[in-house]
Formats: C-alpha cells, sequence, structure tokens
C-alpha cells in the first residue's frame, strides 16, 4: 500500500470516550489517517465520509440502538453512491444485535477489551482489499 | 511514645527485613517485590511507623469532620448515615424510570438518580431523526416538564434526594417547577444535578441563581468518575477535579460571587476503582487537598466550605462482557473501597455493564451489593477503619503530594480551562497504555487475558443466554423501539396543549436575556411552564452563543468528560 488509509472516525455521543480516543490514537500510530468526526449522526458520517474520500467508515456505537443507527447509516450511504465503502463498528453491540448489522453489511464488530493489534490488523486488511478494488 | 531514636530503630529493623526479604523474592519465579500503582506510585510490600514518621496527627490525620478532613468530612460518618443506595436509573419514557424508581425503592435504595439519554445533547426533539436509535435507549427520554413531572410522580422528593444526571439548566428549571406545584419552598429544596463545572453561562448562571435562591441544591458538580474512566491515575483524578473547581471559582469570584457563597454546594462525582487500598486512600488524600487548597489559597472561611462530599459509582472498564458474573465480585471490591473510603453516596455497576444497560435483575444485585457491605460486614461501624494503616497513611500523603504537584503544573499553565486540552492528553494516553498492558498480558484481567474460557465453555454466558430466552424474564435489556411511539405521542400532546402565544412571548425573552448576559433561570423558567421543549431551549442557545448546530449543551469542551 503506497498511501496510508484514510479511515473517518465517528461516535454517536459524547459520553464514555475512552475506546474512541484509544483506537484514534492507535489507528494513527499504525499508520492509518485518521478523520476526526468526532459525535456525527449518519448522515453528517456519509457527508464527512465523501468529503474526505476516505476508505474505511468506523462508528463507535454505544448510546444508540445498532441496528437503527447502522441501518439508517447504510441507507444514506446507499442514498450518496458510497455503499461500498467498508463500515466496521466498535462500542456496546448485543451478540443479537452484531449478527444482525452484520447482515446489513457492517465488515467488522469490535467488543470492549478487544486487542488493539487484532483491530488494526483487521481494519488494515479491510481497507485496503476496498483500495484495491476500488481505488486502484 | 514514637521517639525519634525509636523510629531510627525500627528503620534499622527494617532496612535488614528488606533486604531478607530482596532474597527470598529473588529466587522466587513471577514474584513481585514491590508494585507501581495507577498513579505511579511505588509501593513496597510492607511498611511501617518508620514510614509515616513524619506525619502529625493533629494537622494531617486529625478526627472525622476536623480539617483537613483525611478521615471524613463529618464527625459520625456511617454512623450516622449509611453511604446512599442510590442507583443510577434511566430507561425508555418517563413512566418507565418511574416505574423502575418504584421499584428500586420497594427494595429498599435510599436515594435516587435519573439519568438522561442524552440524544445529541438534546439539541433534538425526540421525533428528529437525528437521534434515531438514542430516544429512551441508555438512559430516560426527557424532552418536556410533562417528562419531568412523569418521571416525579408519586416520588417524595422530600424524603428522597434526587439527583439529576443532567448538565441542563432545563432540568433545574423543571425540577423547580415540580417542586413549586408541591408547595415547596426553593428555601429547603434539597437534591443535586450534574452542573458539570465548566466556563459557560448555563453552568454560571445555575450557580449563581441556586447560591441564592436554592440554597440546600448542590449546584455544582465535578464528574471526575468519567475522567477517571478516561484512563487517568487516581492522582490526577483528584488534581484535575480541584483544578476545575479552582479555575470555575476563579470566573464566580469575578462575576461577584465569595467563596463562602458557593463551594460548599459542589460536589464530587468519583469513582472507585480496582487498585484497593489506593482507592481507599485516594478519598482521604482528596478531603485533604480540597480543604488545604481552598482555605490556604481562596481563604475559604466556612467550614463547610471545605467539605469534600461525594457520590461515588464503581469503576465500569474492567467489567468484561465475557463471563459477565465476574463483575458482580469485581463491583462488590470497588465498592468495599468507597465504603472504607468514606464515600456519602454510591451507585454500584450491574454485572452486565458490557452487554447492556440494567434489568430489574442485575439493578436489585447491585443494590444488594451495598446492603450487604452494610448490614453484615461490620465495616460502616468504624469510621476510616484504614486509617492507622502505616501503608493507608504512606499511600495518602504520597496522592497528596503527587495531586498538588499536578495542580502546581495546571496552575502554571494558566488553571483548568486552559490547560485542558494537556489533561485530555494525560487521559487519552494513559488509556492507551493501559490498553496495551492488558493486551500483552501484564495488566491481568480475569477471563479476557488469563483464565480464559472459549465461548462454549463460559458457563456464565450461557446462563445468561438461556435467562434471556425465557419470554417471562428479562435477561438482558434490550431495545423496544415502542418507546419512540409513545415518547412522539407524549410529545405531541404538549405540542398540542401549549399556547403558542405564550410560548414564543417566553421564549423571545429567555433569548433576550441569554444575549444580553443576564441571568437566564428565572426566564428559562417561565419557558419551561409555557411548554417550550429540551431541543428548542438548546436552539435558543444556539443562537444566544452563536453555536451553530445547537453546540453541545454540556460542557464545553465536553472532550474531558470521558
Amino acid at each position: 500500500m503506497e498511501k496510508s488509509l484514510k479511515l473517518l472516525f465517528s461516535r454517536d455521543d459524547f459520553y464514555h470516550q475512552r475506546g474512541y480516543w484509544v483506537l484514534a490514537r492507535t489507528f494513527s500510530d499504525a499508520g492509518i489517517e485518521v478523520i476526526l468526526g468526532g459525535i456525527q449522526t449518519p448522515s453528517e458520517m456519509v457527508t464527512t465520509a465523501l468529503q474526505e474520500d476516505v476508505d474505511i467508515i468506523g462508528s463507535r456505537i454505544m448510546q444508540g440502538d445498532p441496528k437503527i443507527f447502522i441501518s439508517l447509516l447504510f441507507d444514506k450511504m446507499k442514498e450518496m453512491k458510497i455503499e461500498d465503502i467498508p463500515v466496521i463498528v466498535g462500542g456496546i453491540v448485543p451478540k443479537e444485535d452484531e449478527k444482525k448489522i452484520k447482515m446489513l453489511g457492517v465488515k467488522a464488530v469490535f467488543h470492549p477489551l478487544t486487542p488493539l493489534d487484532s483491530i488494526t490488523d483487521q481494519v488494515k486488511n479491510i481497507g485496503c482489499n476496498y483500495v484495491r478494488k476500488h481505488k486502484a | 511514645m514514637l521517639t525519634r531514636e525509636i523510629i531510627d530503630e525500627i528503620k534499622d529493623a527494617q532496612n535488614i527485613y528488606e533486604e531478607k526479604l530482596s532474597e527470598i523474592v529473588k529466587k522466587i519465579p513471577g514474584a513481585e517485590n514491590g508494585h507501581t500503582t495507577s498513579s505511579g506510585i511505588r509501593v513496597k510490600p510492607l511498611y511501617t511507623p518508620a514510614d509515616i514518621a513524619q506525619s502529625n496527627f493533629k494537622d494531617d490525620i486529625s478526627f472525622p469532620g476536623q480539617y483537613p478532613y483525611t478521615r471524613g468530612v463529618f464527625s459520625a460518618g456511617h454512623l450516622a448515615r449509611s453511604a446512599s443506595i442510590r442507583q443510577v436509573t434511566g430507561t425508555g419514557t418517563a413512566e418507565d424510570t418511574n416505574k423502575r424508581w418504584k421499584y428500586l425503592l420497594s427494595h429498599g435504595v435510599t436515594a435516587l438518580a435519573f439519568v438522561k439519554d442524552d440524544g445529541l445533547g438534546c439539541r433534538a426533539d425526540s421525533d428528529d431523526e437525528r437521534v434515531a436509535g438514542m430516544v429512551g435507549k441508555c438512559g430516560v427520554v426527557l424532552d418536556t416538564l410533562y417528562d419531568y413531572e412523569t418521571l416525579f410522580d408519586g416520588i417524595d422528593i422530600t424524603r428522597y434526594p434526587v439527583h439529576m444526571i443532567a448538565g441542563t439548566a432545563y432540568a433545574l428549571a423543571s425540577y423547580l417547577i415540580i417542586a413549586e406545584k408541591r408547595s415547596i419552598e426553593y428555601k429547603t429544596l434539597r437534591g443535586s444535578m450534574s452542573n458539570f463545572l465548566r466556563n459557560d453561562n448555563e453552568c454560571l448562571d445555575i450557580i449563581e441563581y441556586c447560591s441564592k435562591n436554592v440554597p440546600l441544591f448542590n449546584y455544582g458538580y465535578l464528574d471526575m468518575r468519567n475522567v477517571r474512566e478516561g484512563g487517568c491515575t487516581a492522582a490526577e483524578e483528584i488534581a484535575f477535579g480541584v483544578s476545575l473547581a479552582m479555575a470555575e471559582s476563579d470566573v464566580l469570584i469575578e462575576r461577584g460571587l465569595k467563596i463562602d457563597d458557593f463551594l460548599h454546594r459542589i460536589t464530587w462525582f468519583v469513582n472507585a476503582s480496582p487498585d484497593f487500598f489506593e482507592e481507599a486512600a485516594k478519598f482521604r488524600a482528596m478531603r485533604k487537598v480540597w480543604a488545604k487548597i481552598f482555605k490556604e489559597r481562596y481563604n475559604a472561611k466556612k467550614d463547610r466550605s471545605l467539605l469534600c462530599r461525594m457520590h461515588c459509582q464503581t469503576y465500569a472498564p474492567t467489567l468484561t462482557r465475557e463471563q459477565p458474573f465476574n463483575n458482580i465480585i469485581r463491583s462488590t471490591i470497588y465498592s468495599m473501597a468507597a465504603v472504607m473510603g468514606g464515600v456519602q453516596s454510591l451507585s454500584v455497576n450491574s454485572f452486565d455493564e458490557a452487554l447492556s444497560i440494567p434489568t430489574e435483575f442485575s439493578a436489585l444485585l447491585s443494590v444488594r451489593t451495598q446492603q450487604i457491605i452494610d448490614l453484615e460486614t461490620n465495616i460502616s461501624k468504624v469510621i476510616d477503619p484504614l486509617g492507622g494503616s502505616y501503608y493507608v497513611e504512606a499511600l495518602t500523603d504520597e496522592l497528596e503530594k503527587k495531586a498538588m504537584s499536578i495542580i502546581d503544573t495546571i496552575q502554571s499553565k494558566g488553571g483548568a480551562f486552559n490547560a485542558w486540552e494537556w489533561m485530555c492528553g494525560r487521559i487519552r494516553k494513559a488509556a492507551q497504555k493501559t490498553q496495551k498492558e492488558i493486551d500483552a498480558g501484564i495488566s491481568p484481567l480475569v477471563g479476557v487475558n488469563i483464565h480464559k474460557l472459549s465461548a462454549e465453555d463460559d458457563l456464565q454466558t450461557k446462563a445468561m443466554e438461556i435467562l434471556d430466552k425465557d419470554p417471562e424474564f428479562e435477561g438482558l435489556y434490550k431495545y423496544d423501539e415502542s418507546i419512540v411511539d409513545r415518547q412522539v405521542e407524549r410529545l405531541n400532546k404538549v405540542r398540542k396543549e401549549r399556547n403558542d402565544g405564550k410560548l414564543k412571548e417566553t421564549m423571545d425573552e429567555l433569548l433576550v436575556t441569554m444575549k444580553e448576559g443576564n441571568n437566564m433561570i428565572p426566564d428559562l423558567i417561565k419557558a419551561v411552564k409555557s411548554g417550550m421543549t429540551q431541543a428548542e431551549f438548546a436552539g435558543l442557545r444556539a443562537i444566544a452563543y452563536n453555536q451553530p448546530g445547537g453546540g453541545p449543551y454540556v460542557c464545553a469542551p465536553p472532550s474531558l468528560l470521558a
């Protein structure tokens, strides 16, 4: 990979941001260019993803219901024709919700305390696959 | 009587002991000769009177209810009143949370707290697409005064002090309106709110208004529990909190208030983290640092100003998704440190913390945790039971020193409001380091990096799945989307019944007041009475303070909250 991957990293609300910041730093340390979206609605995420031409969309979900949030996100992505950008989710995602959002198209779901290297490796793989297919 | 001579004798004997211990430990694989606490304090395996020889009982330790309050803010401590059992509660609509409150009260909670769902910082009404998926999910949805009234329906607020985990003046206004309707005079009204100390008019107006009109209400809040959750150390929990209070005090004093007008109504929200003795020492050091700083540097004259009163909630980042019942044990241990440390009020996290918000089942277990500690262990029968432990006294001193040093660093940067980015940087760096240590197995976390179980063998998770399948039993909280329909119905009822003319009049007046920099609370009360929603208030804030997109209603910058 010549160019570093570009990742939009947003969260659904302002409480309990530890995981968000730990991962933002970790992705950055691993050479990924992190666009800090901050607190964004699905609509706002799509706008930023388009503007920044990102390779991956990362969503921290804790306050919101994962099924509803991700459903909306994919609807907006389809509307703006960026449904191919891979989406990864981290946060509080019950088992059933994990199944459902993966069926909707989420590429990976990371639960609390997942080792950082494992997250970074998976994210890099997912991002590189996308870039190879869509940006080569 | 420990003379210099006796101390020296002890010191000599201690040196001999430490050499011997070192020899023994060297030969045991994996044994550690001392460890480092979460605050980076190097701790020995054994402490003696020689380690606290410089401590003066009268000046440094003293008695509960006496300066510097190391041993407790009140003379009788938990003898007079056990730590309040105050479970964080917030689920669905106001009706749902009211029901949960009544359930908890019937099982022995002694105080109440609610947390709002806070979707988008309450800048949108519940039928706005921008808060889709968040309405009543991680807290109670409160759009209007009608919602607050329903929440408090049948709740005796003179008997059960309520803490509102809401940083917005809208919550205060609603609470005051409800009190007025119940003929409770502002002068006697108790309760508290999470008015996170920050340099913005909403926060300052709340403090100013209440210091004059609602003197028994706790109107300032230091949320250091969540800052600790974000990754900082015990010493930083103390230092960042005190520094924030100092910065806020500076602004309030500039506005014309005296330190003794408001300081006593700033309360702390503190953590109870895994490092057991460091935590117990932390509460002691926190009280000491608060009292010393505000007496020596702010010249607070009244004793009540020097009391560091704490509501505590146990630590969450170690509550695992795997083997979730292990979390009951964790939360119990953290709670014991809090009770021994002398906190005024406690909320115990439930075992399903990493999975969802608490059910009746998991919330009740948390309540029982406190009740068992209080009633069965005799821990609360002695005030500051760890006082006098050579280790705990040494740790208290060390934490005090570290905290003071960090406070001075923050002051050298111009105070907490100017050192914000610096503080955030430290918190986040520490959080990343902690995670790396867990990943590397340096920091054991049972079920995650040691004593792990495959999904097949994790009987606790299996038990939860079985419970969860039972249609008659709420094993795990699941978000019920009908909450939104019910809430929108409530919202529309308010919109239909309010007088639009009166609403416009009161909102226009409120906007003028805010723009002119006058205290917003009286006009806010009028507007809330007229049916203004929480989101409509946020809209006015955006205009008055030029914050496009509605602005964050709480804690600008909010990034310190973790």
